[in-house]
C-alpha cells in the first residue's frame, strides 16, 4: 500500500479508536430522526425532494462536524510530537498531507453515506411515500461531497499552522461560517453588484444548484480549486518547519 | 572491517530565529561503529539528529547518510534509518502492534517479514506483554521501548537513537545496550545519551557537543588522555582535629586550593559530620602525599583520602563546564558575554 493509503487508513481508523467518529455519525443520525418525526415537512414527502436537507446540511457540515474532524489532523500531532516520528517515517511531506486529508474525508464520507438511510426507508423501502426522482439526489449528494472535500481541506490548513486544536476548530469555525453565509452577506449587505460575487464565492448557492439537479462544471471547479488550494498551502506550511 | 562512512556532517550550523543551536558542526560515523553523542542539556544533540533525519534544515553545512546527501533525497536516507526521537512520541489511540504494524507498513515491509522482525523485537525491547494494549496506557518506559522496536522494525543499517534508555528500567537498559554493541558490529548507530556508563560499555568512541559545538570527538581512551587530570578525593572531620579547632568548610577549601597543581576543586555532599572535597590535579602527578601533609600540618583529620581514575564522566564536566556554570547563572572566565548569551537563550524559550 502506497504511504498516502497507510496514513488514510490509520487516520480514519483513529477517528474510530477515538469517540469521535461515533460521536458524529449518531448525532447526525438523532438529528435527522428529530426533523424525520417531529418536523412535519421537512421531508416533503407531496414533492418527494431532499431539498431541505441539502439546505441545511452545509451548515451543520461546515460550522461543527468538519471543524470538529479536521481540528486535531496536523495540530495534535504537532503538539504530541508524534509529527517527527511520523515524518522521519520515509515518506514526502505531500504524501503526508494528502494522506491525513483522504483520512478526514473518509469520515465525513462514511457521514454522509449514513444519511441516506433517511431518505432510502423513506422513499424506496419499506415506505415507498411516493415516487421520488433520484437524480437531483445524487447531484445533491455529489454537492454535499464536493463541498466537504473543501471545506475539510480548509480545516486542514488551518490546522496546519497551530499547535493548538482549539484555536484550529475555531478559526475553521469562521473560515467555514463565512463560506457558508456569504451568499446571505451578499444578500442583506452589500449591493446588488457586489452581491453577485459573494453569492459565487460562497458555498450555498452552489450547493442549491446540485440540490436542484444542476451539475454546473463552474460549481465543481470552485470546490475543487478550494481544495488543491488549501492543500498546496498546507503542504508548505507543513515543509516550513524544516527552515523555521 | 570497512572503513566506509556511513554518517557524514560537514560545518552544520541550525539557527533558530537568531539563536545558533548548532555552530559548524562537522564529524563522520563509520560502518561498524557505535558512537556515543554527548552534550549537556541544549547542547544540540536532538537538533543534529533531527537534521540528519531530514526533519529540519540545516541553516549552512551539508550532511551525508549511507553518502546520499539528507537535502537531496531525503526519502533513501529516512530509508536506511531507523530512528527514535526524544520521549518517543507515538500516536497514543493505537495499539503496540498496530503502531509497529503502521510503522512496517510505511516502510513498505510485507507481512510475512514484518512477522518474523516482530519476534526478534518483542525479545530485545520485552515487549510480549503489551503487544495489545494501547499505547496511551502504556508507562513511560513501556513507550520507549514500542518506540525502540518502531526504529528496529526494517532492521536499518543506520540507527539515530536520541535517549533511548532514558526512560528504561536497569534491567531492559542492559538488554539494550548489550544488543546495540551486539548489532553495531556490522551497522552504525549514532547514541545519544545522558548516562555516561553506558557509552562507555556500549561505545568505543563518542562525540561531545556542547553549546552547539564539538568540544571533542575520538575513542573513549583518547578523550579521556586528552582531557588530562587525575581526580582526588578529600574528606576531612569536621566535628575533631588532632590539634586545634576543627577546621570550617572554608579553611579547608583555601587550604586545598593552595596546594599546589591543583586544577580545579568542588565539594561534594556527605554527611554533616565530614567536609569532602574532589578535586583535579596534573595527570603525571601524583598529589596525594603534598594532599596527606597538608592535613597533618594543619592537624585535621582525614577520613578519606584517594586518587581516582579519570572517568568519562569528568572529561565531560570539564569539557562542558562552560555550559554548567552559564545555565547556573555563575560567572565562567568570559563572564560577560556568556551572561548576555545565557539572557537570549531564556527569552527564546
Ligand atoms: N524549535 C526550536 N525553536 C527554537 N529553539 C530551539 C528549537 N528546538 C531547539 N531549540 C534550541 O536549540 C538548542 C539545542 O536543542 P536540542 O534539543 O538540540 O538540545 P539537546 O542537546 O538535545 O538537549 P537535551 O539533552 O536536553 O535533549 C536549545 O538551546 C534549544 O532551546
Ligand atoms: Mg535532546
Amino acid at each position: 500500500m502506497p504511504p498516502t493509503l497507510t496514513i488514510a487508513k490509520r487516520e480514519l481508523g483513529s477517528y474510530f479508536n477515538s469517540p469521535i467518529a461515533y460521536v458524529v455519525i449518531c448525532l447526525t443520525q438523532l438529528l435527522l430522526g428529530v426533523l424525520f418525526f417531529f418536523v412535519r415537512n421537512f421531508w416533503q414527502v407531496d414533492k418527494a425532494s431532499l431539498a431541505s436537507l441539502f439546505e441545511l446540511a452545509p451548515f451543520g457540515l461546515c460550522l461543527l462536524v468538519i471543524p470538529v474532524i479536521t481540528m486535531r489532523l496536523i495540530a495534535e500531532e504537532k503538539s504530541s510530537g508524534t509529527l517527527e516520528m511520523l515524518i522521519t517515517l520515509p515518506v514526502r511531506d505531500w504524501e503526508v498531507v494528502l494522506g491525513k486529508y483522504l483520512g478526514a474525508l473518509g469520515l465525513v464520507a462514511i457521514l454522509l453515506v449514513s444519511t441516506l438511510v433517511y431518505p432510502l426507508m423513506m422513499f424506496v423501502f419499506p415506505w415507498k411515500l411516493g415516487p421520488i426522482d433520484f437524480g437531483p439526489v445524487w447531484s445533491g449528494y455529489l454537492g454535499l461531497t464536493l463541498m466537504s472535500a473543501a471545506a475539510v481541506a480548509v480545516g486542514l490548513l488551518v490546522s496546519a499552522f497551530t499547535k493548538s486544536q482549539v484555536i484550529a476548530f475555531f478559526v475553521t469555525l469562521v473560515v467555514n461560517f463565512f463560506f457558508v453565509f456569504m451568499h446571505w452577506i451578499g444578500d442583506h449587505v452589500a449591493g446588488p453588484k457586489l452581491g453577485l460575487v459573494l453569492s459565487y464565492v460562497g458555498f450555498q448557492q452552489h450547493i442549491a444548484n446540485f440540490a436542484r439537479g444542476l451539475i454546473d462544471s463552474r460549481s465543481v471547479v470552485y470546490f475543487a480549486s478550494i481544495t488543491v488550494v488549501s492543500l498546496m498551502v498546507a503542504f508548505r506550511a507543513l515543509e516550513s518547519r524544516k527552515w523555521r | 572491517m570497512s572503513t566506509e562512512v556511513m554518517i557524514q556532517a560537514e560545518g552544520l550550523t541550525k539557527e533558530y530565529g537568531d539563536y545558533r543551536a548548532l555552530d559548524d558542526v562537522s564529524f563522520e560515523v563509520n560502518k561498524g561503529e557505535v558512537v556515543g553523542f554527548l552534550g549537556p542539556n541544549g547542547a544540540g544533540k536532538s537538533t543534529t539528529m533531527r537534521i540528519l533525519t531530514c526533519y529540519l534544515a540545516a541553516t549552512r553545512g551539508t550532511a551525508k547518510v549511507a553518502g546520499i546527501d539528507v537535502f537531496d533525497d531525503p526519502l533513501e536516507v529516512r530509508r536506511k534509518i531507523g530512528y527514535l526521537p526524544q520521549r518517543a512520541p507515538l500516536y497514543q489511540d493505537m495499539s503496540v502492534w498496530e503502531y509497529l504494524k503502521f510503522a512496517a507498513d510505511m516502510r513498505g515491509l510485507d507481512d510475512a517479514t514484518f512477522r518474523v522482525r516482530m519476534k526478534k523485537i518483542v525479545e530485545i525491547c520485552g515487549l510480549a506483554q503489551s503487544l495489545g494494549k494501547d499505547i496511551g496506557t502504556l508507562s513511560h518506559g513501556y513507550r520507549q521501548r514500542v518506540g525502540l522496536g518502531q526504529a528496529l522494525v526494517h532492521d536499518p543499517p543506520i540507527l539515530i537513537l536520541d535517549e533511548p534508555t532514558s526512560d528504561l528500567d536497569p534491567n531492559e537498559k542492559a538488554e539494550v545496550v548489550k544488543y546495540i554493541k551486539q548489532i553495531g558490529k556490522d551497522r552504525t548507530i549514532l547514541l545519544s545519551t545522558h548516562n555516561l556508563g553506558e557509552v562507555e560499555q556500549a561505545c568505543a568512541r563518542a562525540i561531545i557537543v556542547s553549546k552547539g559545538r564539538v568540544v571533542a570527538d575520538g575513542g573513549l581512551d583518547d578523550i579521556r588522555a586528552k582531557s588530562g587530570g587525575a581526580r582526588y578525593i578529600v574528606v576531612v572531620d569536621e566535628k575533631n582535629a588532632l590539634s586545634g579547632k576543627a577546621p570550617t568548610e572554608a579553611e579547608v577549601e583555601a587550604a586545598l586550593k593552595a596546594v599546589p597543581r591543583v586544577q580545579s576543586l568542588r565539594d561534594i555532599p556527605t554527611d554533616d559530620r565530614a567536609h569532602a572535597f574532589e578535586l583535579v590535579g596534573g595527570r603525571e602527578d601524583d598529589l596525594r602525599a603534598e594532599l596527606y601533609k597538608l592535613c597533618v600540618e594543619k592537624g585535621w583529620i582525614a577520613l578519606e583520602l584517594r586518587r581516582e581514575a579519570k572517568a568519562l564522566e569528568d572529561v565531560f564536566r570539564d569539557l562542558t563546564r562552560g555550559d554548567e556554570l552559564v545555565s547556573r547563572g555563575l560567572a565562567a572566565e568570559d563572564a560577560d558575554e556568556d551572561e548576555d548569551d545565557e539572557e537570549d537563550e531564556e527569552s527564546k524559550d
